[in-house]
């Protein structure tokens, strides 16, 4: 069974870079390039794994994820936070939103799999 | 009069409050579980269960889970609760 | 590895791409906040901007542009939470170090000279102080380096080096762990069962239960957290690793990790346990290197991605910071990639010549080859890069356009535009331009209704056509609506008749009569009109919509309009696939040239002239092509009964029928490059790499479907004649 993984980020080259590692895995992936566009996606698509930015355009990755864990539909899908930020406040601002986990940018492509299938059911 | 619950394909925490409501309008009546569809369980569907067996036996009533599906058995094992009864699907 | 250098190298173009885009956002921001024209959100993107080039650096092991990224972004980090006032000095400085971040990124790309050290030190010091109001600033060591473990949950090494060089905290034989999840934890769509699964990565785990804090069903909240877990783990792992498992989870849930003195695993093989141990420990150390060595400012870092230093040569300078283009025709384009592809092909048939001549080492012919290689490389990915922009160009000739075909058909029309911003790759822009063109032409010439009809159906005299893009799960669509009078299904269906399309008897769906306006030789010819007709029909503007690797679509509802939708791939090195096997080989056939699949009966296929197999599919007689067979992957022929026929339709509309052994899934793939087609197998257009690591070959379906019939040059036959 092919796990789709959706990836929610505003960086052409993230997107690019995670479609990479990710299809490289096995996976089937979805993007989406903003927290609004992210939601609509989900909610039209699905998916057994949601990975997102947190700086985005008219949806950040924090409201993005407020917005999952509303969707009485796909609250249950696991969302990873993917950032540069070294800053605990942010971390724990995702933590609040309901993130399930975290990948650190810039990312090794073999940790980046590992967190999908650690989170992925 | 043996009343019957089929549970459903995936048992996450979406279904842990379905699940509980399903099981106590059952209440008050001995109760078998079809368990043969079951592909994923989570822990929170898992606690409804163990707490149903619990809840029933105070009553003086069974509860049964029945015919349960080689992932149900195999994550009702993997989660330690091999003191709760589960009865597996005969090997076709 | 090699394999991988490909895609990766293609990345980084795109990331100097949106360098370039993200640089003039970001002058754009700081001028707007410099005029006094900036709102929340500018100050916002001008954050992002910075640390959207940071985020790809540190991708790229580009270490100099990453720590002024960083230094620049925490600034701006504090003006946008109000922390900092964003004063004319301040926004002064900040435009400076828009200037040098420019420098940084060509240094990074190789395009110009190194950056002033001394300009690039000074404005960080100026940056600093404006951050941190004169306090000695921060290490910056954090930046590409390792966040603190306790910091983040995703540690990007998960041990430190005090474990090796003092193996003192060393791993135990085994753990005690005790695990109470908090239901916010469930809430975040954490599980146990895939904590337990990951822990038992590490070895055997001994799994007990205590659920004496669950209350009776009628008081238990289903969403509350009651259980707790002892897991005895037999590893010998250090503390760190067991608590990795859970370190998503840790501030959800009580959890203690305790050694346990004599655990089983510890009586099998006392003596040995340390040294694996260190084994495992180095085998990570070596793994991760990389890593680790990025964090002091050492400049050879990792495997470098062979710099550009042929093309800062060749390339002069940017001489002005403001983007200077050219327009250039795009058949020069194309035929440039077209020359590029041939030369990247000849240059492989060479290297394997060479090779197979036993020259390569005994001169120093292998070195001009690698030379030459890596040249041939740089041409592709700088050709390559002629790429992405906004649809904007293509969306601004259509009001011109609406114009025109109103006052043409005398109709009103109000043309509404949305996403002009959304951004494709160049070649899909430019070949987008017709296709939507005459799409809405379409759309005003065959949909909107005359406005004193418009009136008397009850609508608006003036009507709507609107042109949205906009990116959807990974690809660009392009939708174009109109609120006319929707398609004439009857009148549709009389002309796939007449024309031979269909036979008169033919049961259809109505949305398979509204897509027979695709079908090649279809064409509302009695109704050709100057602004339309033009002879060309959908069939046409499909063929190029499929050329690009895209779908188009029709919804249409009777009274209220039609909707055409295109969908189109964003990038054109990943493809959607169907894999299938063919005797014992692994291929892939993309799904844009799939129309459905199905197992064939026996009574379902029938051979004409004795050898031609062909089958009944949509009333029409298919040819059967037993792909096996066809690429010498089989002597004898597959029963059609025990395999499974995929129908396909090639860019000119016609159908064939693929016979293979059987469908593995639906996948997306990543295209490897040409180098990997140099011998033209017939019937291959690339191949790829599955998640398993087996090679599979990525079908040509036109060449094969072509193939095919020039062999039986038999054409298809209809029910209908």
């Amino acid at each position: 069974m092919t796990k789709t993984v959706l990836t929610v980020d505003d960086s052409r080259t993230m997107r690019d870079m995670l479609l990479l590692a990710l299809v490289e895995a096995g996976y089937r992936v979805i993007q989406a390039v903003d927290g609004v566009d992210g939601l609509e996606t989900l909610s039209a698509e699905g998916a057994d794994v949601v990975i997102t930015d947190i700086n985005m355009p008219r949806l950040d990755g924090f409201g993005f994820i407020e917005g999952v864990r509303a969707d009485p539909k796909h609250r249950a899908t696991p969302v990873l936070v993917l950032t540069t930020e070294s800053d605990a406040a942010k971390k724990q601002r995702a933590r609040d939103a309901g993130a399930t986990g975290w990948i650190v940018k810039p990312f090794d492509p073999v940790k980046l799999v590992d967190a999908v299938r650690r989170v992925a059911a | 009069m043996t009343a019957a619950l089929v549970l459903p394909a995936v048992l996450d925490i979406q279904q842990a409050a379905p699940l509980r409501d399903d099981l106590l309008a059952l209440r008050g009546q001995p109760v078998v579980i079809d368990g043969s569809a079951v592909e994923r369980l989570g822990a929170l569907c898992l606690q409804v269960l163990i707490s149903a067996q619990q809840t029933w036996a105070r009553d003086g009533l069974s509860l049964q889970i029945d015919q349960a599906s080689e992932a149900f058995a195999a994550q009702w094992n993997a989660f330690g609760a091999t003191d709760y009864a589960l009865a597996q699907r005969e090997p076709a | 590895m090699t394999d991988a250098a490909d895609p990766f190298e293609a990345i980084k173009v795109t990331f100097f791409q949106e360098c370039d885009e993200l640089l003039g956002d970001l002058e754009t921001g700081l001028l707007a906040i410099e005029a006094g024209s900036a709102d929340d959100e500018t100050i916002n993107a001008v954050f992002r901007a910075v640390h959207s080039v940071k985020g790809g650096a540190g991708a790229f092991g580009l270490e100099d542009l990453v720590r002024f990224a960083h230094v620049f972004e925490t600034l701006l980090d504090e003006l946008r939470a109000g922390r900092k006032p964003c004063d004319p000095p301040t926004v002064k400085a900040l435009l400076r170090a828009s200037d040098v971040l420019a420098d940084h990124v060509s240094a990074a790309r190789g395009q110009a000279a190194p950056v002033d050290e001394a300009r690039s030190a000074a404005l960080v010091a100026e940056l600093e102080a404006l951050t941190h109001g004169g306090a000695a600033p921060a290490a910056i060591a954090d930046v590409l380096a390792l966040p603190e473990a306790d910091e983040f949950g995703f540690r990007p090494v998960a041990f430190d080096f005090s474990t090796l060089a003092a193996p003192e905290p060393a791993a135990a034989s085994g753990w005690r762990v005790t695990f109470r999840p908090h239901a916010r934890m469930y809430a975040k769509a954490n599980e146990t069962a895939l904590l337990l699964r990951e822990l038992s990565r590490l070895g055997p785990v001994e799994v007990a239960l205590d659920a004496s804090a669950l209350p009776d069903l009628a008081e238990l909240v289903a969403e509350e957290a009651y259980l707790t877990w002892t897991l005895d783990l037999a590893a010998v792992v250090d503390e760190a690793s067991v608590r990795e498992a859970f370190d998503f989870v840790e501030a959800d849930c009580d959890l203690t990790v305790e050694a346990l003195s004599d655990a089983p695993a510890a009586t099998d093989a006392p003596d040995s346990a340390p040294d694996l141990d260190i084994a495992a420990l180095l085998a990570r150390a070596t793994a991760e290197a990389p890593v680790i060595e990025s964090a002091p400012p050492v400049v050879e870092v990792a495997p470098v991605v062979p710099v550009a230093a042929p093309t800062a040569a060749a390339t002069p300078a940017p001489a002005a910071q403001a983007a200077v283009t050219i327009r250039v025709d795009l058949d020069r384009v194309d035929r440039l990639i077209n020359v590029v592809g041939e030369l990247v092909i000849q240059q492989a048939m060479l290297a394997q010549r060479v090779i197979e001549s036993g020259l390569a080492r005994s001169s120093g012919i292998s070195v001009g080859l690698e030379d030459l290689e890596l040249l041939t490389r740089e041409i592709q990915d700088s050709v390559m890069a002629i790429r992405a922009q906004p649809v904007k160009s293509v969306f601004q000739r259509m009001p011109r356009l609406v114009r025109e075909v109103g006052e043409m058909t005398g109709k009103r029309v109000r043309l509404l535009t949305e996403g002009e911003a959304t951004e494709v790759d160049k070649t899909v822009v430019e070949r987008l331009a017709e296709p939507i063109t005459h799409m809405i032409r379409n759309a005003i010439d065959h949909g909107l209704e005359m406005p004193e009809d418009r009136l008397a159906a009850g609508k608006s005299g003036e009507g709507t056509v609107r042109l949205a893009a906009l990116h959807r799960s990974g690809r660009i669509v392009i939708e174009i609506s109109d609120d006319g009078r929707g398609i004439n299904r009857e009148r549709v269906r009389g002309i796939a008749v007449s024309r031979g399309l269909i036979v008169e008897d033919a049961v259809l769906t109505d949305d398979e009569i509204d897509n027979l306006i695709f079908l090649p030789g279809f064409s509302t010819a009695d109704a050709i009109s100057d602004i339309s007709g033009r002879g060309v029909g959908m069939d046409v503007v499909r063929k190029s919509i499929q050329a690009l690797g895209g779908r188009i679509s029709i919804a249409s509802v009777p009274g209220k309009g039609s909707t055409f939708t295109l969908s189109l791939p964003l990038t054109l090195a990943v493809l959607d696939g169907m894999v299938v096997s063919a005797a014992d080989q692994t291929l892939v056939a993309p799904l844009t040239a799939i129309v459905e699949s199905l197992t064939p009966r026996p009574g379902d296929v029938h051979y004409v002239g004795g050898h031609d197999a062909v089958i009944l599919f949509r009333e029409q007689f298919t040819p059967l092509i037993d792909v096996g067979m066809v690429m010498g992957f089989r002597d004898a022929a597959l029963t059609p009964s025990d395999g499974v026929a995929v129908i396909v339709e090639t860019e000119s509309g016609a159908r064939a029928a693929l016979l293979f052994d059987a469908i593995q899934g639906q996948r997306q793939v990543v295209i490897k490059s040409l180098e990997t087609n140099y011998r033209q197998v017939e019937g291959v257009a690339a191949a790829t790499i599955l998640g398993d690591g087996r090679v599979a070959l990525i079908l040509d379906v036109d060449a094969i479907v072509a193939n095919a019939r020039r062999r039986s040059a038999r054409p298809e036959l209809k029910l209908a004649s």
